[in-house]
């Protein structure tokens, strides 16, 4: 046998190798068949009807007002996208521009695109990778998406889609506060990779944060998503934007969807909605009051802490930035000098000037430097060290006290107090009535004025020196180092008048959490301080002789329904100096330039903070109006009138709205395809 | 200088360098194309070019230890491997039946074996213990004399169990391999083609038989959407029609190295193993094809050859066992991406990303150099397990 198998051997092999031949063979020829001979086939194919499993951007959550109203929502939004893959299958790159070009053209023709829009749409549409959506246009009319629809099979690559786009119904109201959203740029995605990767605990090093990292990416670069750019936009863009799904999408040869396959298995999660505590009403009341003045005005209801009102004007409408500002409206909002741009409530930083002395005089009688009836004459200026101080009223006084002080806000009387308290106090009162901190209201920004002490003015980069007597001087009108933002004036305020009861300030009450754990206890003051703070401040404008002795009176007709009837509001003005006054400046009785005759840009911002009801405290409120002058002429109507609506309207009286939660199916129903 | 003939040394020098030199290319090829399967371009997101060399380097590391094995394994006596066949043999049995006792059950099928911290996949073994206890089997027959064709039938029972228990499993393409394997070396060791012929007649007849009773749903469905793959467009079919696409669209040349398309849109599940074909073709064209093919005819016609040169019966079968695993693992893969064959699980040997097969291969190169340096020692009997 074993010699015979050794005979049989060769030929099994060779019929091996025969078979094995006849395999290799058989693979050439399919694959001959399918490489050479139907290449072209499958070349179409490469970009015929396939499935494609794209991203589908979530439903955004909405942001409403404390009634319920809609302040950032979302509205059904036409858009077209082009495809470079199937604009131009040439791998030729001068063929392919010309190919696509012609594409851009004859859609700019129908949209009527402008020049540059045109060419930055061929730039991006030849910049690799050819398979991917530009968006071309959205915000369309229905006529112009009809149309489009139309003439797509004519324009290759050219898609007519539906989404959602994000809309800011109250327009200017609420630039600042909400933001605005816009088409994601490489910082925007950068930033929310981040974000998405520290919010799922991984890093970029492991597989599943690359992966991660790619589906943020892929979303935000999806043609109808945008990104929170500024405000609660930006600051509640992980729990506005939701969970994002996928869908599948038939598309045909020339890249067209031409169908959307059932894709409820992966549907997303839409966004959480946001509910604010301030009244949209009372916001639209406050702007419409503010008129051509450009400043601010902060609202809140002291017996729940909530914001009811948070504005600045002059303001830019969203709307605009939605879809891309051109880049001359927004050069022109950029250099406006009445800074539409400019959150002035949150991110302005201005001297308190005489509403911080309040202050000083809760401070006096809390250390018991100053008792109430101590008397301080004040003949118009004061001589502390090595110079004079003077008081706003060049004439002077007379003989003052705490009440009279305040009542006519006499700059000697406070130049003595804070002589006598000292700036270490002063500024621990400060402190405990709300300024010199970063409030975090769930919007990007906010800045903190400056409570200064001797520790702050050694530390201070910039200044770097000891803390001087006459210092303290000129921090007893609210001048020199301190600074406050019109939001902390009104937590100031607000505090004043609510006592140390009074709830934290706050703006989000539905939707996301704000957490703000560093916020200064105001704590208990000794019987009486606060007592006579307010009576002073009542005296301002109730009392013959006070600043504001014109705007005291909130309900003068007896209408609005107890407890508010015949309501009168307690406040204090106050002016802040945008230059320095020079002894050359005064004229021979030592009166300043009155503010009308200088140039607006150097005018003194006007300022009033108040409460009402003066009995019964509920609303607080802090007016600026940028150059405006006189705080007692210019800011006090305000203030009065905006806390008449307050009291007529009541926004606290209501619980603040809760949505109801949405189901993800009718959040949907917004994309279906025409 | 003259090197004398008993140092290791010595047989280095006189490996079969052609085969190794060969598969060492081979595997090269296949890291450059895992390389490319992780990179692209002009990356999907970015457009930039992306690169991932993770599958690449993992693939020329596992290569690198396994070339050591397959060394290790072809430079000891062939005498050695052929006293391990049944043991080999029988271990790969009993660890068969441990799996079907106690196995770990991965995507539905039970192939893993967990041992303190090994974990095994006998049925992988078992591709090469068979034909080699087999081999072993005839050597002892044919020193012998003896011949009859209860013989055959014997072999074929030891072929048939080890194939019953991975076909248990569920894992036809693993049964399919080894029963080729083990069928093969009955076939060269002289069973009458006669009788092959009539086997094979007797396939053919059964098939419908086998199609209708003898099959798993999802297998029938496999072997229904070769022929049609559009009527699953989300399924097995999706991966067969968009693999087919890119291998189609490859042309003559190819899109060029890293510049496949397909492989971006991740349209093509399990690209860097199984499909791993796809790219070959898509990014290197029919000639980049051709290349891949011809590259195996030659591994497999030097296998042949050294199988021709062997003096011992056991190195012939063992050797030309291993070219019909070959040859099956290559017919397979490539027959499956370009829609000849139904779709089964298994991985196109040196260039597919995985551990498993790379292992098989690679213990089966040793051997076959193995076979090569002893190809003069005709193996009595005396001293053999």
């Amino acid at each position: 046998m074993s010699r015979d198998w050794k005979n049989l051997f060769p030929s099994r092999r060779m019929i091996f190798l025969t078979s094995g031949g006849v395999v290799f063979l058989g693979l050439t020829a399919r694959l001959a068949e399918l490489q050479l001979f139907r290449q072209q086939e499958f070349e179409t194919k490469a970009r015929e009807v396939r499935i494609k499993l794209e991203p589908a951007p979530p439903h955004r959550g909405t942001i409403y007002d404390r009634n319920g109203r809609e302040l950032a929502s979302s509205k059904r939004n036409f858009y077209v996208t082009l495809r470079p893959e199937v604009a131009s299958i040439a791998r030729d790159k001068q063929t392919r521009q010309a190919e696509i070009g012609d594409v851009i053209e004859r859609i700019g023709k129908l949209l009527r695109l402008s020049d540059a829009k045109k060419r930055s749409l061929l730039q991006d549409a030849t910049t690799p990778p050819a398979h991917r959506d530009v968006l071309v246009a959205d915000d369309l009319t229905w006529e112009e998406f009809a149309q489009i629809n139309v003439m797509a099979p004519e324009l290759n690559g050219i898609s007519a889609e539906v989404g959602e786009l994000r809309s800011y119904p109250l327009q200017a109201a609420f630039y600042h506060t909400i933001g605005y959203v816009q088409k994601a740029n490489e910082a925007d995605i950068s930033r929310m990779v981040d974000a998405e990767l520290a919010a799922a605990g991984e890093t970029l090093d492991s597989p599943e944060g690359k992966k991660r990292a790619a589906a943020v990416r892929r979303l935000y670069k999806h043609p109808a998503m945008r990104v929170g750019k500024q405000g609660i936009e930006a600051y509640g863009e992980m729990a506005l934007k939701g969970e994002p799904g996928n869908e599948r999408l038939l598309q045909n040869a020339t890249g067209r969807v031409i169908d959307r396959l059932p894709s409820e298995d992966l549907a997303g999660k839409p966004g959480a909605d946001v509910v604010l505590s301030i009244d949209a009403e009372l916001q639209a009341i406050a702007i419409r009051r503010f008129g051509i003045e450009a400043g601010s005005a902060v609202m809140i209801d002291i017996a729940t802490g909530e914001v009811v009102c948070m504005m600045s004007t002059p303001s830019p409408d969203p709307n605009l930035f939605v879809s891309g500002i051109a880049s001359g409206p927004y050069k022109a909002l950029r250099e406006d000098e009445r800074n539409p741009l400019y959150h002035k409530a949150y991110d302005g930083v201005y001297p308190p000037g005489s509403t911080f002395k309040m202050v000083v005089a809760a401070a006096a009688l809390e250390t018991g430097a100053m008792k109430p009836e101590d008397q301080v004459s004040c003949p118009g200026k004061a001589w502390y060290y090595t110079r004079f101080y003077n008081c706003w009223r060049p004439e002077g006084h007379g003989v003052v006290n705490l009440h009279t002080g305040l009542q006519k806000s006499c700059d000697c009387y406070f130049y003595r107090a804070a002589q006598r308290t000292g700036i270490e106090e002063i500024a621990k009162v400060a402190k405990r009535f709300g300024l010199g901190h970063r409030y975090e209201l769930g919007i990007t920004g906010g800045k903190s004025g400056v409570v200064p002490n001797n520790e702050w003015k050694l530390t201070n980069p910039r200044i770097n020196e000891k803390w001087y007597d006459g210092d303290t001087i000129s921090a007893g009108i609210g001048q020199g180092y301190v600074t406050a933002t019109p939001f902390e004036l009104a937590v100031m305020v607000a505090r004043i008048a609510g006592g140390p009861q009074m709830p934290d300030p706050h703006m989000i009450v539905g939707g996301i959490r704000v957490p703000d754990n560093t916020i200064t206890p105001m704590g208990e003051f000794k019987p009486g301080v606060l007592e006579a703070v307010r009576a002073g401040m009542f005296a301002v404008t109730s009392e013959g002789g006070g600043t504001a002795v014109r705007s005291g009176e909130l309900d003068p007709e007896g209408k609005l329904p107890a407890p508010y009837t015949n309501a009168r509001m307690a406040g204090k003005s106050g002016s802040a100096q945008v230059r320095v006054i020079t002894a050359a400046e005064r004229d021979s009785r030592g009166r300043a330039i009155a503010n009308e005759k200088l140039p607006w840009k150097l005018r003194d911002h006007a300022l009033f903070v108040a409460f009402a009801p003066a009995e019964n405290p509920r609303y607080a409120v802090s007016v600026i109006v940028e150059h405006g002058g006189s705080g007692s002429s210019v800011a006090a109507p305000i203030a009065r009138d905006l806390l008449a609506e307050a009291l007529r309207i009541d926004p606290g009286a209501k619980k603040a709205f809760v949505p109801r939660p949405r189901d993800v199916a009718a959040a949907e129903s917004g994309k279906r395809p025409t | 200088m003259m090197i004398r003939k008993d140092t290791l040394l010595y047989k280095i020098t006189q490996l079969h360098w052609f085969l190794l030199l060969t598969i060492i290319a081979m595997a090269m090829f296949g890291s450059l194309i895992l390389f490319s399967a992780g990179s692209s371009a002009h990356d999907l997101e970015t457009g930039l070019l992306k690169i991932d060399a993770r599958y690449a380097m993992d693939h020329i590391f596992r290569f690198t230890i396994m070339l050591g094995v397959a060394l290790f394994v072809a430079l000891l006596p062939l005498r050695l491997w052929a006293s391990l066949a049944y043991p080999g043999y029988a271990l790969g049995v009993v660890l068969l039946f441990g799996v079907e006792v106690a196995g770990n059950i991965v995507n539905g099928s039970q192939r893993w074996l967990t041992i303190g911290p090994l974990t095994l996949q006998p049925s992988e073994l078992m591709k090469i213990a068979v034909p080699l206890a087999v081999a072993r089997y005839y050597h002892q027959v044919f020193a012998s004399g003896r011949t009859s064709l209860w013989i055959h039938i014997v072999a074929l029972i030891m072929v048939l169990i080890p194939v019953g228990f991975v076909l248990k499993q569920p894992d036809l393409g693993t049964a399919l391999m080894i029963l080729g394997a083990g069928c093969s070396v009955i076939f060269f060791a002289g069973i009458s083609l006669r009788i092959v012929g009539g086997i094979l007649v007797l396939l053919v007849a059964l098939t419908p038989v086998v199609y209708f009773f003898g099959l798993h749903d999802y297998q029938r469905e496999r072997i229904h959407t070769m022929w049609d793959p559009a009527a699953d467009p989300l399924g097995a079919g999706y991966q067969l029609q968009q693999g087919m696409i890119a291998i189609g669209s490859g042309g003559l040349a190819g899109k060029g190295f890293m510049e496949g398309a397909q492989k971006e849109l991740e349209y093509i599940p399990e690209q860097h193993t199984d499909f791993i074909f796809t790219i070959v073709a898509e990014e290197f064209g029919f000639a980049g094809s051709m290349v891949m093919l011809a590259a195996w005819a030659i591994a497999i016609v030097q296998g042949m050859a050294i199988a021709g040169s062997s003096r011992s019966s056991f190195g012939a079968l063992a050797a030309s066992g291993f070219v019909s695993t070959l040859l099956l693992y290559v017919g397979i893969n490539i027959g499956m991406v370009i829609g000849l064959l139904p779709v089964v699980g298994i991985p196109l040997p040196l260039i597919s990303y995985g551990g498993t097969a790379i292992v098989t291969v690679m213990v089966g190169f040793g051997l076959l150099m193995a076979v090569h340096l002893n190809r003069a020692n005709d193996m009595t009997l005396r001293g053999l397990l």
